[in-house]
């Protein structure tokens, strides 16, 4: 303690070189990577695959944007995967073979995934169990439900415009893309400008304190878990049509890697720290990797090595910043 | 009786034992009522028999989550274990007792490791485990995607094997869970686990070696997944990459019944215990009603849930 | 009975030099056996490097460490306790999940003829060592269950365990006040007369008077001075920690009868098990200070006013107006502020900006259409900063890389801002050093002067007694008592402060007086 207090003057440099690092650091690591993609696979910058990273990456994207907002309010919400799979199975629930039937498909995707965010968010909150196990049996729980409504076969009865999710376009933009972009232009305002991203700040980084300064807690964090399963609903509706076809699995993994992407991104499990630009880094960094891998002809199952590794290493780098 | 009353109400840990071993004989009692043959020889062996790999994997995370961490690694080590010790035998099943040591020490050291990382890059254990599972699921898988390999009769006995009607699997289990709960609350080196528990830093004001302590847990957790992957692989004959990747959650579900918290420093290996034979006989009760494996799940969660809630209200 | 030649632990020349800061420089300190030899200084003055490295949890990079006569070089703090040295710090290294007896023998657990750890001995063992400390704790009770004094004992209890010869209290009585302070210091002159040497470390300078032998001041790493305590003054004393000659401590009191009106009207209040049956008044432009032990319920009718703990009984009025099932959110909404005792864990947000923990009660303020308006954020806090002089070069600065008086300041710069009608403050210089509380008093009287009514809790006699224009005094969730004017002052305060315990305990507390 007494030696931080003492050099406070002098590391008022040394601490904004940190802050610049902090802030730039993985956008230079994606660099390098970009730069290292393109000279190692003379495929990497083909216009198709980078349109084909891109598609991978938009629900991911999604999903990391709600991971980040429950991660600040020192959160975890491993149920996203379950319920963006769950979501998925709701859409055949219509039996739809025409375009009509998207909107109430988003609509009851939306509704199911904030109905989903409030039980976990009230668990948490209310209930003060702990989010690894309040968001590990909402993952179990919705599994079971889906597995039991399908009986383990489902039918992917899809109106035909779905695939539009992944193949539109709008002015020439992927449609995913675009809808990524918005989602986080939107809650990065939300986040960093509006009185809500501060209350979600002060909660995380003190919810004694953000209380005692006439914060309500709880319902800014039930908030936040909605917004992310909200965010891992839309996400999973996305990658459904991406997919193309339903299962009891869209959408596996994704937990574990909006979690690494957001932790990568600086967003820190300790809460109070982060943003949804560094998420999306994290994001863009998990996928180039992933693609890399392939691209250079290695297993597959490299991608998981790399990750685990990326993962560990990105905290540990995380954890040494000052305060 | 009425102090016992009391007792109870102060102490929430013998009363969560006590309302689980009251939940075991209702399905007991239930089983018996809906199947005649639920209470058979048969299906009690049965359920002794499946009672050895939860256990053990149960058991090594109540190590871990007394000392304050979580090990998410347990499920793909488990897997990784039986692909090497399937693998091994299949090339040479006459070096079974090196095959044996050397897979329990490979657990113990890759556990270590996961302790070791927490303590060097004090990083919070669920990112650790949770990278380390991936990477050893990955390297499983790179060197084999599909379930392999064969294991000898000896190593097959040990799965089905009765003592005086009794499961070896269940002897084991037995045995290994009381020296679990001797060395916690009779030994030095068990106590320690508390002390980080309860309360890391007013163990290194004590002058507790932490990081030590710390990896010693993480190192049990991959030896109970070590002795869990034999137990699975004489039962299954093969290596599976893939076989513990349900282990990993499963793991936590009976330490958490069993009344130990999260947060480390509180519960034991009795509650853990009780818990793997409230959960195990349930899911034999469900299959024996009909239940499909997908209410199961559901029944699963609730269960984390409620016994969740059931101890941590009371710590404000 | 003393051997006054010989010496408990002598350290010659220490240095110990960290990246850009020095907390010892050529320190030397002496320990005799029997001897309570008292450590001052300021914070960072390198009081806790100093115990750290006698204790062996920091090499010093030059200097010599005699123990007992014989070169040292702990490998560990585990050897330097093995040896007879213990360090009760600050915040208790208690396990709160495990019974009185297992933290007591935490080193030495018995174990039976098998090896295996003896549970009956360690009761019996444990029971045997509080008796020594004449205190009456259940062994098998949960350290959480105990209330904080007997926590403490606890804690001294670990050190008897081996064969003592060198205690470290640091800062054992913040937390404790009254008949446990007299308790704890019983049990030092006890061991004092057995021969053990016993550092110890405090910020209450009377304390110093009544128990220390011998002094030493350090001041940026060195020793200032070392002597026995009868050869000192008080004000010697603060002047050498200083480093300058403070002309006052205390404010001048308001001049002037006792203002008209009444900010806060507390009638009856009953409020948990802590709070029975409080009254009290506060004025605009008046300090009351609220005096009594730890546990006396003091910062339970804080709670209860500002919105954080139900009321049983009684009325809670502010301007006349009652305030009842509230939350702190209607508190601040009516000008109320509550400076928490516990700044790390209740009032700061450590990882964001000053500017941000200034305005955290009064975000409307700078919010236009649910958006923050940061520029005008900042200028406030600019404004602020410079009001209560806190050093920082920015308002973006995080608070938690601020000194500890600097982030006190930050906490009061928030809720004097918002404060327009009454501030509560609960311990408002727990744990900072003396030049920082000067300043803290000022505001404080400042605040006054311009009208607020102001609530404060202190455990500090001399603070309560130097600030507050009125004192009311409280024992056992009960309002015993009011101190105004001519009678303010430490003794008439304690006298009330005790005087629902029971006889035995005034008897003991005033013979310890006399």
């Amino acid at each position: 303690m007494a030696p931080l207090e003492a050099t406070l003057p002098k590391s008022r440099t040394s601490f904004s070189m940190a802050a610049l690092f902090e802030r730039f650091g993985l956008a230079i690591f994606l660099g390098v990577l970009l730069v290292a993609a393109a000279l190692l696979s003379p495929t990497f910058l083909r216009p198709a695959n980078l349109i084909n990273v891109l598609t991978i990456a938009a629900p991911l994207g999604m999903v990391v944007i709600g991971q980040a907002f429950v991660i600040m309010v020192r959160g975890l919400d491993l149920s996203v995967a379950s319920l963006m799979a769950t979501v998925a199975v709701l859409a055949t629930a219509f039996k739809a073979t025409s375009n009509e039937a998207i909107p109430a498909i988003f609509l009851a995707a939306i509704v199911f995934s904030a109905l989903v965010g409030v039980v976990n968010g009230w668990l948490v909150a209310k209930r003060n169990v702990s989010p690894f196990l309040a968001t590990l049996a909402m993952m179990i729980i919705l599994q079971g439900v889906r597995f039991a409504y399908t009986g383990g076969a489902p039918i992917s009865t899809l109106p035909p415009g779905m695939s539009f999710l992944a193949s539109g376009r709008i002015w020439g933009i992927p449609v995913n893309l675009v809808t990524l972009a918005v989602l986080a232009i939107v809650l990065t305002v939300v986040l960093h400008r509006s009185r809500f991203g501060r209350e979600i700040f002060m909660v995380g980084s003190n919810p004694k304190a953000a209380f005692l300064n006439g914060i309500a807690p709880d319902r800014v964090t039930i908030a936040c878990y909605v917004i992310c399963s909200v965010c891992a609903g839309i996400g999973g509706l996305f990658l459904l049509g991406y997919v193309g076809t339903v299962s009891n699995w869209v959408g596996q993994g994704y937990e574990l890697d909006s979690i690494v992407a957001a932790v990568m991104g600086g967003v820190a499990l300790s809460g109070g720290r982060g943003s949804i630009l560094g998420a999306l880094l994290g994001v863009a960094v998990l996928v180039v990797i992933n693609n890399l891998v392939l691209l250079l002809g290695f297993p597959i199952e490299m991608q998981l090595i790399i990750k685990g590794i990326i993962i560990i290493g990105a905290a540990a780098f995380y954890r040494t910043r000052l305060v | 009786m009425t102090t016992l009353l009391m007792d109870l109400r102060r102490n929430r840990l013998m009363l969560s034992y006590l309302i689980v071993a009251v939940l075991i004989l209702l399905i007991l009692v239930a089983g018996g009522a809906l199947s005649d043959r639920f209470l058979t020889w048969r299906n009690v062996t049965n359920v002794l028999q499946q009672l050895i790999v939860l256990g053990l994997v149960s058991l090594g995370q109540t190590f871990v989550v007394l000392m304050g961490g979580i090990d998410l690694a347990i499920g793909s080590l488990v897997g990784a274990i039986t692909v090497f010790l399937a693998n091994f035998l299949d090339w040479r099943p006459d070096l079974i007792w090196l095959a044996v040591p050397l897979a329990l020490l490979a657990a113990t050291s890759i556990g270590a490791v996961n302790g070791i990382l927490t303590v060097v890059l004090r990083v919070h254990p669920l990112i650790v485990t949770l990278g380390m599972s991936s990477v050893i699921f990955g390297a499983t898988l790179m060197y084999r995607k599909e379930p392999g390999g064969s294991i000898p009769r000896a190593l097959e006995d040990i799965a089905y094997r009765n003592v005086a009607g009794i499961p070896v699997s269940a002897v084991v289990l037995v045995v290994v869970f009381a020296i679990a709960a001797l060395w916690l609350q009779r030994t030095r080196a068990g106590r320690n686990i508390y002390f980080v528990g309860g309360d890391p830093e007013a163990a290194r004001l004590n002058g507790f070696p932490v990081g030590r302590i710390t990896i010693m847990a993480y190192a049990l957790s991959g030896l109970c997944a070590g002795i869990a992957a034999i137990f699975l692989t004489a039962r299954t004959g093969v290596g599976d990459p893939r076989i513990g990747v349900a282990l990993t959650l499963q793991s936590i579900t009976p330490v958490v019944v069993g009344g130990t918290i999260l947060a480390g420093g509180r519960g034991g290996v009795l509650g853990t215990f009780l818990g793997v034979l409230l959960i195990t006989m349930l899911n034999s009760l469900l299959n024996f009603v009909g239940v499909s494996s997908y209410y199961q799940w559901i029944i699963q969660g609730v269960i984390i849930i409620v016994a969740v809630g059931f101890h941590t209200v009371r710590r404000k | 009975m003393r051997d006054m030649s010989s010496t408990v632990i002598e350290l010659r020349q220490i240095e110990k030099q960290y990246p850009g800061v020095k907390p010892l420089d050529r320190v030397d300190f002496t320990v005799r056996p029997g001897e309570v030899h008292a450590l001052l200084g300021e914070n960072g003055a390198g009081k806790s490097t100093l115990t750290r490295v006698i204790g062996g949890a920091v090499r010093p990079d030059r200097g010599t460490i005699a123990y007992l006569g014989n070169m040292v070089s702990w490998k560990n703090p585990r050897r330097a306790r093995e040896a007879g040295i213990h360090i009760i710090h600050q915040e208790l290294a208690l396990f709160p999940e495990l019974s009185v007896a297992e933290n007591i023998l935490v080193d030495a657990q018995p174990r039976n003829a098998l090896g295996f750890i003896s549970d009956r001995a360690r009761h019996e063992r444990a029971a045997e060592i509080l008796a020594q400390l004449g205190v009456d704790i259940p062994t098998r009770a949960h350290v959480d269950d105990l209330p904080l004094a007997d926590q403490q004992m606890v804690e001294i209890a670990k050190a008897l365990v081996g064969d003592l010869k060198l205690l470290i209290l640091d800062e054992p009585t913040a937390v404790i006040s009254g008949k446990e302070v007299d308790l704890l210091f019983d049990n030092m002159r006890r061991l004092r007369s057995q021969g053990v040497g016993i550092v110890y470390i405090s910020h209450r300078l009377e304390e110093i008077f009544e128990i220390a032998d011998h002094v030493t001041i350090l001041k940026d790493g060195q020793v200032v001075d070392s002597r026995p305590v009868r050869t000192m003054s008080r004000a010697d004393m603060i002047t050498r920690m200083v480093g300058r000659q403070l002309e006052q401590i205390y404010p001048a009191r308001r001049a002037g009868g006792s203002p008209s009106g009444t900010v806060l009207s507390i009638r009856g209040l009953a409020a948990g098990p802590r709070v029975q049956d409080v009254s009290l008044d506060v004025r605009p432009g008046e300090i009351v200070g609220v005096a009594g032990m730890v546990g006396s319920g003091r910062t339970e009718v804080a709670e209860a006013v500002f919105g954080m703990r139900g009321i049983d009984k009684g009325t809670i009025e502010l301007d006349g107006k009652p305030l009842a099932g509230h939350r702190p959110k209607t508190a601040i909404g009516r000008g109320v502020g509550f400076l928490t005792e516990n700044r790390k864990d209740e009032g700061l947000f450590l990882n964001l900006p000053i500017s941000n923990n200034i305005m955290a009660p009064d975000l409307g303020r700078v919010t236009r259409k649910g958006l923050i308006d940061h520029p005008r954020e900042r200028d406030i806090a600019r404004r602020q900063i410079a009001d209560f002089a806190v050093a920082t070069p920015s308002p973006d600065v995080k608070v938690g890389s601020l000194s500890g008086g600097n982030q006190q300041k930050v906490l009061f710069s928030r809720w004097s801002r918002i404060s327009d009608r009454l501030l509560i403050l609960d311990e408002p210089t727990r744990g900072v050093d003396i030049g920082a509380k000067v300043e803290i008093y000022r505001l404080i009287r400042k605040l006054a002067d311009s009208g607020v009514g102001v609530l404060m809790i202190s455990s500090e006699l001399p603070e309560v007694v130097g600030l507050s224009d009125r004192v009311v005094v409280m024992a056992q969730g009960h309002v015993v008592g009011e101190v105004a004017g001519e009678d303010l002052c430490e003794e008439a305060i304690m006298a009330l402060a005790v005087k629902t315990v029971d006889r035995r305990d005034v008897a003991s507390r005033l013979g310890g007086m006399a």
